[in-house]
């Protein structure tokens, strides 16, 4: 069942996305911003707020983002072709690359973001800086 | 595909998971559910004309199938999670669940589009 849950979220989001987002894109940049809305938001809402596809909190968080993405391909390569996959291949690592690099700076900056947020909570009050806090913590 | 397209692209998937790192969950934290809305409005709409709206994308396509800025986005965010502490083991599963999920839905597809 929880294979089935999983599988069922991320389908959805595949099929409405790559199905829809096309036709509404061709109004332009705004007819973008209104498939954002009115296809990820909900799709977000069910899948990971309601958390359909369940994802635990101390695993690796896999974002239905994944499963639209490969959905794109896959529509494309069943209706054109192997040699239309083929093409896509430079691409498809491009992307890969690109995205792994981004979510390891992502990562990196938030652990230096936690060591910001625990400075804050002991500051007496907010926009201290840390000499001050430490110059504080010598006179007493 | 030239070099400087292919930089382009490295670049354009960059940008979209590490904005999601950055914003998504903080909005949720302060605006509850709408703030997914408002992720969902300004980070993924936002990003979509920069890596496919605009009539030169940053994301270039090099062949006919489609790669979506979501695919960005799931390795993207996946990688960062592990990075921060994330079990790679227990999610498993769910890669596999979407992997799968997008092929089927791929196939779902082309029954009718």
């Amino acid at each position: 069942m929880k294979f089935f849950r999983s599988f069922i979220g991320y389908l959805i989001a595949g099929v409405v996305v790559m199905a829809v987002w096309g036709e509404l894109g061709k109004f332009g940049i705004f007819g973008g911003f209104l498939a954002a809305g009115i296809i990820i938001g909900p799709l977000w809402y069910m899948n990971h707020y309601v958390n359909l596809t369940g994802n635990l909190d101390d695993a690796s968080f896999v974002d239905m983002g994944l499963a639209i993405g490969v959905c794109g391909i896959m529509r494309d390569t069943f209706m054109t072709g192997t040699s239309s996959l083929i093409d896509s291949i430079p691409t498809i690592l491009l992307v890969i690359v690109g995205s792994a690099l981004g979510g390891i700076v992502a990562a990196a900056i938030e652990k230096s973001m936690a060591k910001d947020d625990t400075f804050e909570t002991e500051s007496p009050e907010p926009g201290m800086n840390e000499l001050e806090l430490n110059n504080l913590k010598n006179k007493n | 595909m030239t070099t400087s397209l292919g930089i382009a692209t490295l670049c354009g998937s960059f940008i979209f998971p590490f904005m999601i790192r950055m914003s998504w969950g903080k909005m949720v934290d302060n605006w509850g559910p709408i703030g997914g809305w408002m992720a969902a409005l300004f980070i993924v709409g936002t990003a979509w004309c920069l890596n496919h709206g605009i009539s030169t994308p940053m994301i270039t396509q090099s062949g006919a199938a489609w790669v979506d800025q979501g695919l960005a986005a799931g390795v993207g965010v996946w990688v960062a999670s592990s990075i921060v502490g994330g079990n790679i083991k227990k999610s498993i599963p769910k890669v596999v669940a979407a992997i799968l999920a997008g092929i089927v839905g791929g196939f779902l597809l082309s029954l009718f589009l």
